[in-house]
């Protein structure tokens, strides 16, 4: 059996939490996903020396993804709002804002531009600090942030295959959350090895 | 020791429990079903991606090469469908498109049936595989059969 068609089987399986997982995990090495996933690989790993921090800035990662799955899927489920509003908002909508404002981020962490109203600005100066050094919070939100970047093969297997598996089973919590756990498992998976092995 | 491997049986059996197998049912398989129209839409963004391009370009083979006396003959129609035009509003609402995907309307016994077919997904790298799936998708629809 080829790979593809063990993980069709296992994301169309009978019980809902299983095909939760493997979806998550489909989405996880799909190309929009990816990417981020590679991207806060990379933020994991800026403390390499700290064992401790980079396991949990993998773990609030992956929670951050996991708060915004749960909150779009219950929304559609519990809510009753609309799958197909919100699906074609995001992908319109979401990459258009996500690249300006990483960019954004981006200048104002790494110092690139000095621009002088940003210096006298001392709340953006204690905000630039939490997100180069704090790094809990900035975790979390990257998650919570990059999950909402969808792209077409992302989105089918969110709003196309998970949603309808969580509206049939009327879970709008668990359901999403162990998708979102999948999709966050190789920065787990990849700051446990550097826990285990950070040299 | 003993205490956490119970947690986790514990945690395993509230998940399980929470869960409803995933069974998709839909009208049952009637002998009455008279098919009158198959619509095979394929749905896409202004922007599309790799697998989007090759389910359209898949999916279009395979209705030309096993369905061309449907098609001419109007019983089945494949269009690719923009959902970002404004033009086509109305048939993305009626199907309910989330975004790209493939749908497999069917015209039976005067009522709409619609319904995703996400397997294709999985299928993008292998063409006889794409083509076969759907095919005995169509097929069945073709017979009256919804499941």
């Amino acid at each position: 059996m080829s790979f593809m068609a063990f993980m069709e089987m296992m994301g169309s399986s009978n019980i809902a939490i299983v095909a939760a997982f493997f979806i998550g995990l489909m989405t996880a090495i799909s190309p929009c996903p990816l990417a981020t996933n590679i991207t806060a690989i990379a933020y994991v790993s800026k403390r390499i020396n700290n064992s401790k921090h980079t396991l949990l800035v993998g773990f609030l990662y992956t929670l951050g993804r996991m708060f915004s799955y749960t909150l779009l899927a219950s929304l559609i489920v519990w809510f009753g709002i609309s799958s197909q509003s919100i699906s074609l908002l995001l992908q319109k909508y979401g990459n258009h804002i996500l690249g300006p404002l990483l960019l954004i981020i981006g200048v104002i962490m790494l110092d690139i531009i000095k621009l002088n109203f940003l210096k006298a600005s001392n709340r953006l100066t204690k905000l630039k600090q939490k997100l180069a050094n704090k790094g809990y919070m900035g975790s979390f939100l990257l998650g919570s942030i990059f999950a909402l970047a969808f792209c077409p093969f992302s989105a089918v297997l969110f709003f196309g295959m998970l949603i309808p598996i969580a509206i049939k089973s009327g879970d709008g919590l668990i359901i999403p959350a162990v998708f979102a756990f999948a999709t966050g498992l190789p920065v787990i998976i990849f700051s446990l090895i550097l826990t285990v092995n950070p040299k | 020791m003993v205490k956490v491997k119970l947690c986790i049986l514990l945690i395993i059996v509230f998940l399980v429990g929470c869960s409803t197998p995933n069974i998709v049912s839909e009208s049952p398989i009637s002998e009455n079903n008279i098919v009158e129209k198959i619509e095979v839409y394929h749905f896409h963004g202004e922007n599309q991606c790799f697998s989007c391009r090759t389910i359209k370009e898949f999916a279009e083979k395979t209705v030309n090469t096993h369905y061309q006396d449907l098609l001419e003959s109007g019983k089945m129609e494949f269009r690719s469908i923009n959902l970002d035009k404004f033009e086509n509003k109305d048939v993305t609402a009626k199907y309910g498109a989330t975004g790209s995907s493939l749908w497999i309307g069917t015209y039976v016994n005067g009522e709409f049936h619609k319904k995703e077919n996400t397997n294709v997904w999985y299928k993008v790298n292998d063409e006889e595989a794409f083509v076969s799936s759907l095919k005995t998708l169509l097929d069945k629809r073709l017979s009256g059969d919804l499941k």
